[in-house]
């Protein structure tokens, strides 16, 4: 039988903030243990929590560029359970009246190409501190630095259907929360986490099937990996005639193995109630809208202006566009002067290299801009203009000077061609001859010579009238 | 409605309270007892609609994004019960490993 | 003259000074032993809070409301000098890092904290026996108990220890205490009074709240305590309580007297109480009408499903992970710490309304509890909200309490029955109200109280009422 494989994603990801969801206390990351806690994330007896106004409008932002409704009203409500690394015995959270709902994401599937897969809702609510299990032999640590960082919980539709898809779809989200700079999306510092539902269901079939909840994935790679594996696991289950049981799978990158985790049933039974600490949560509308009107250009947008008004080919605009700093830089240099298909060209090779190491470009954008001016007005070659980009960083020297100091500037001018080229004829009889009795290819091994005698100076576009003025005899 | 041992045992394990065997049966003829008073106000007509009151101001007031807890007058190790090389420390997890 | 005015003004005259204020205290607490009402004090940190006040200039201590005047605090508000217990083995030893923001605000109008009272564990009780450090004896008869839950701060200042006192009110637990001791006690209105360092209970309910020896002892620290606060988004962005003048009189008042608090089979002193003040209200010229409040009878079962759902939730941090004694069961892993600390931790009557505040918030519960409470408090809500707005009644005047205080163990074993001590108060805690207690005489030698309750932001008035009252009024003559 066939098998369709129904994805849904629930990903968290920190808001960025300077301060924490519902106290004071910074939101830095690799502070020593329990250093960035007040009586509020320590959850101590009489503290009260009240709300970072930047964590609902990054939120609010975060649940914009997802085209979600942002509700004027919301509520925060306390979800209920036991661990050791949550101070108060409850999340603060929200929901069945969450900050933001029904919106989408718009992204290229591998195997169904574009496509738009429904975002259920975003809410706002506090991180839990920290677990270690491995510090203290026989015991838990618990640090609590980061118990109330402000996260956004956003909830896709079960709108996936392969573990590549689901991939593609986390790419374009934080792609997208990146670009409107709601958070940094670092996976490695947590400040991005996926679980992932996934089921089975013969093709052609509309009902869900059972699913199973996978958590512990550190990479998107990892989530794909994950997926494939559950689901096989999932098919072959099936298969061989048994039944998928609704319950957690922890994923072990280190042995690619997805395994059930323990957990009772009354833990689910979280008792949400409306938390009376903190009355209701109301954006007018015309806040709301002027967030907005806010965002920074999100990436589609911006590819689609860099095609129809610069003439990029959609590939150039795509790898422009895929973030915002590169696209940036990109529109300061053809603000500077440069055109947009040159601009793209050096970005796309010589600037990207260095932004994909560094994470930063090493040359501004008036410098470079300048550079595009040299070549397009034969100053230099395109060859030299690469050596002269890579003297650039480091100093501020414009490129004219450094193409000056290294001896990189094209000699356009007929009379001294005219010299090298009677040079170069005298010494090639032989060549000449086939010339003249209509070898013609060889017009290219007299310009080379020209070039090798100028030592890369000679323009080469004006070597070659100057060559055939000599050789037509 | 009324309430038996096996509801009381499961509610005390939600709450986390360990309930002496010696003492389910007064329990659940007091909370068969309370829960039967509170249930009076199944005779209020109030339906779905009906809006739930909210105490306190109707809107929230939010707090500008400025770092500056409240301090801590004495360390954390001064009430803690376990605390070692700046980390609270509790036993194995046990049974609510993977909670 | 008010306590605290004989206090200060003995102070700005040269006649006293805060060190003497605090050794005078410091005997009289030594003497109040007996009663049970205090968990903590100490003469030396008496004498360090009278320092701090003297480290002031008379110049600058003339402009402080409460300059060098000792106050109790009850034991669920935060205090870094003294330990924070809550009455509850689950605290014992404990010392918060940081002061409630009415503890801060006391200090700031020049108040020397006293001690830290005893109350019924979590302030859960009507009557101060459920504190796990012993109960609270009534002033008056020490067979009989002070009311609750704030019932050591009412015998402290009952028995003349301190002019004033804080306490804290979820259901009641200020006024009825205050009717039951023969004293002065004021809930503000939720919001006016910064819950921040208060040990949360029902948090849509709780108020710290003041006793006062007498009205113009409670209005002062109340006004010194009152004002929005940062740090607790629940509070009104208004400012402090402005205390009016006295008022001699009552004229132009319309008092309500709602036929719900007046049952046929009251209590006949209570009754005759109620009696006394309407003639007062009388005499000093206002007007008595009666009205309804017709979802009365639910305040008590809604105040029940309410406050012990906030209560689960909010006394789930005491888990013995961060702080507080803890204990592990045999097992020896965490369950058995959270089981272990929390089922040894909290005394019987917390436990029973964690349970019933888990099992109405549970799966499959919460609409026809939680849910239902809360749109029947909105109901009650609405009940004084037209009673004020539609029916012209500026205060509403009932009894306090149903009875006298009773005598101790005489409700324990019946934890309904002990629900039942707070019929006539827990509606101002359900609806948000401010609301106070004055005593109008004794019956039988058992001092009795009346309430008024008014709308929203109206304790000022209400406090001047309550002055007016107060003065034509005799507190410990018999009713009848």
């Amino acid at each position: 039988m066939a098998w369709e494989t129904v994805i849904g994603l629930e990903v968290h990801v920190q808001l960025r903030t300077r301060s924490k969801m519902f106290c004071a206390c910074k939101t830095e990351f690799g502070a020593p243990p329990n250093t960035n806690v007040c009586p509020v994330c320590l959850g101590l007896p009489g503290a009260l929590p009240v709300t970072n106004a930047e964590a609902i409008r990054r939120a609010t932002q975060a649940a914009l560029a997802l085209n979600c409704t942002v509700h004027e009203r919301s509520i925060f409500a306390r979800k209920n359970y036991f661990y050791p690394d949550l101070p108060k015995g409850y999340q603060i959270s929200q929901f069945d009246q969450p900050l933001a709902t029904k919106g989408s994401v718009v992204f290229e599937s591998p195997e169904r190409g574009r496509i738009e897969a429904g975002v259920t809702r975003l809410h706002v609510e506090e991180d839990a501190g920290k677990s270690l299990h491995d510090r203290v032999p026989g015991k838990t640590a618990i640090d609590l630095n980061r118990a109330g960082t402000p996260l956004a919980e956003i909830v896709s539709e079960p709108d996936l259907r392969s573990p590549a898809e689901a991939r593609a779809y986390l790419t374009v989200l934080k792609q997208l929360l990146v670009y409107a700079d709601i958070s940094d999306c670092d996976m490695e510092k947590g400040s991005l986490r996926v679980d992932a539902n996934v089921s089975i269901r013969p093709l052609g079939s509309t009902t869900l099937g059972t699913k199973t909840e996978l958590k512990n994935m550190n990479s998107f790679a990892n989530v794909e990996r994950a997926l494939e594996i559950e689901r096989n696991r999932q098919v072959a289950l099936v298969e061989a005639g048994g039944k998928v049981i609704q319950q957690s799978m922890a994923f072990n990158a280190a042995t690619g193995e997805v395994r059930a985790m323990r957990s009772k049933e009354e833990s689910h039974d979280y008792r949400y109630f409306p938390d009376p600490d903190l009355p209701p949560l109301v954006l007018s509308r015309f806040w709301i809208e002027s967030q907005h009107a806010a965002l920074p250009e999100l990436p589609d947008a911006r590819r689609d202006r860099l095609m129809t008004i610069l003439g990029l080919s959609g590939y150039d605009a795509g790898v422009i566009s895929a973030e915002r700093a590169i696209a940036d830089y990109f529109e300061a240099v053809v603000a500077a002067g440069a055109d947009g298909k040159s601009a793209a060209n050096w970005i796309t090779t010589e600037a990207l290299r260095g932004y994909n190491e560094t994470g930063s470009f090493a040359v501004s954008p008036h410098r470079l801009a300048g550079l595009i001016a040299l070549v397009k007005s034969n100053v230099v070659s395109l060859q030299a203009a690469k050596r002269i980009y890579g003297e650039l960083p480091g100093n501020s020297d414009s490129p004219k000077a450094v193409a000056d100091r290294l001896g990189l500037v094209q000699v356009g001018d007929s009379e001294q061609l005219g010299r090298w080229a009677d040079e170069v004829i005298a010494a090639a009889p032989g060549e000449l001859a086939r010339f003249r009795a209509g070898e013609t290819k060889l017009m290219g091994f007299f310009v080379g010579q020209v070039m090798k005698k100028s030592g890369g100076k000679a323009d080469p576009k004006a070597v070659q009238p100057v060559l055939a003025e000599r050789l037509k005899g | 409605m009324s309430i038996g041992k096996e509801q009381i045992l499961h509610v005390a394990r939600l709450a986390e309270l360990a309930v002496a065997d010696a003492d389910v049966p007064t329990l659940v003829e007091q909370m068969n007892r309370i829960v039967e008073f509170v249930a009076q106000l199944d005779e209020v007509p109030a339906g779905e609609e009906a809006p739930p009151f909210v105490a306190g101001p109707a809107e929230l007031a939010l707090r500008p994004d400025e770092p500056g807890p409240v301090p801590l007058s004495h360390p954390i190790k001064a009430f803690a019960p376990e605390f070692r090389d700046g980390l609270f420390l509790v036993p194995r997890l046990g049974s609510m490993e993977d909670a | 003259m008010s306590a605290i005015q004989h206090i200060t003004s003995a102070m700005h005259e040269g006649r006293s000074t805060p060190q003497a204020t605090a050794t005078e205290t410091a005997r009289r607490l030594t003497e109040a032993a007996p009663l049970n009402a205090v968990l903590h004090w100490s003469p030396e940190l008496l004498a360090a809070e009278a320092r701090r006040v003297e480290a002031v200039s008379p110049a600058e201590r003339f402009r402080l409301p409460l300059a060098g005047v000792p106050i109790g605090v009850k034991d669920n508000i935060v205090t870094t000098e003294q330990p924070t217990t809550c009455a509850s083995r689950i605290l014992e030893g404990y010392i918060s890092p940081y002061d409630a923001t009415a503890v801060k605000r006391l200090r700031a109008a020049g108040a020397m904290i006293a001690a830290k009272t005893n109350l019924d564990e979590f302030a859960m009780g009507s009557s101060t026996e459920h504190s796990a450090f012993g109960r609270v004896l009534l002033p008056l008869d020490h067979s009989r108990v002070p009311g609750g839950s704030s019932g050591g701060s009412a015998a402290l200042v009952a028995a003349g220890v301190v002019p004033a006192a804080l306490g804290s009110e979820t259901g009641g637990s200020v006024r009825q205490p205050a009717s039951f001791c023969g004293i002065v006690g004021v809930k503000p209105t939720y919001g006016r009074v910064s819950r921040f360092g208060l040990v949360a209970f029902g948090s849509s309910l709780d108020c710290i709240s003041v006793f006062g020896q007498t009205v113009d002892d409670a209005g002062r620290v109340l006004a010194a305590i009152s004002g929005h606060d940062p740090l607790d988004a629940t509070t009104a962005n208004l400012p402090p309580i402005v205390l009016e003048r006295p008022r001699g009189h009552l004229r132009g008042l319309t008092f309500g007297l709602p036929t719900e608090y007046l049952p046929a089979d009251l209590h006949p002193g209570v009754r005759a109480g109620v009696d006394r003040a309407v003639a007062a209200v009388k005499e000093l010229g206002g007007t008595v009408k009666s009205v309804s409040l017709p979802h009365s009878k639910y305040a008590v079962p809604t105040y029940y499903i309410v406050a012990p759902a906030e209560a689960a939730a909010n006394l789930a941090r005491f888990d013995g992970v961060r702080y507080g004694p803890r204990k592990i069961g045999p097992a020896g892993d965490l369950r058995a710490l959270y089981q272990a600390t929390r089922g040894q931790g909290f005394g019987a009557e917390v436990r029973r309304r964690i349970l019933v505040g888990t099992y109405v918030l549970s799966s499959g519960y919460y609409d026809a509890y939680y849910r239902k409470a809360q749109q029947v408090r909105a109901l009650l809500a609405d009940d004084f909200r037209r009673a004020f707005a539609e029916q012209g009644v500026d205060a509403l005047l009932t009894p306090t309490t149903p009875t006298p205080s009773f005598k101790a163990g005489e409700k324990t074993a019946d934890p309904v029955s002990m629900y039942l001590a707070d019929i006539f108060v827990c509606s101002a805690n359900l609806a948000g109200l401010p609301a106070l207690s004055i005593p109008v005489g004794r019956s039988e030698g058992l001092p009795i109280g009346v309430q008024l309750m008014g709308p929203a932001w109206s304790e000022a008035a209400l406090l001047s009422m309550a002055a007016a009252l107060e003065a034509t009024v005799s507190a410990t003559s018999e009713v009848r």
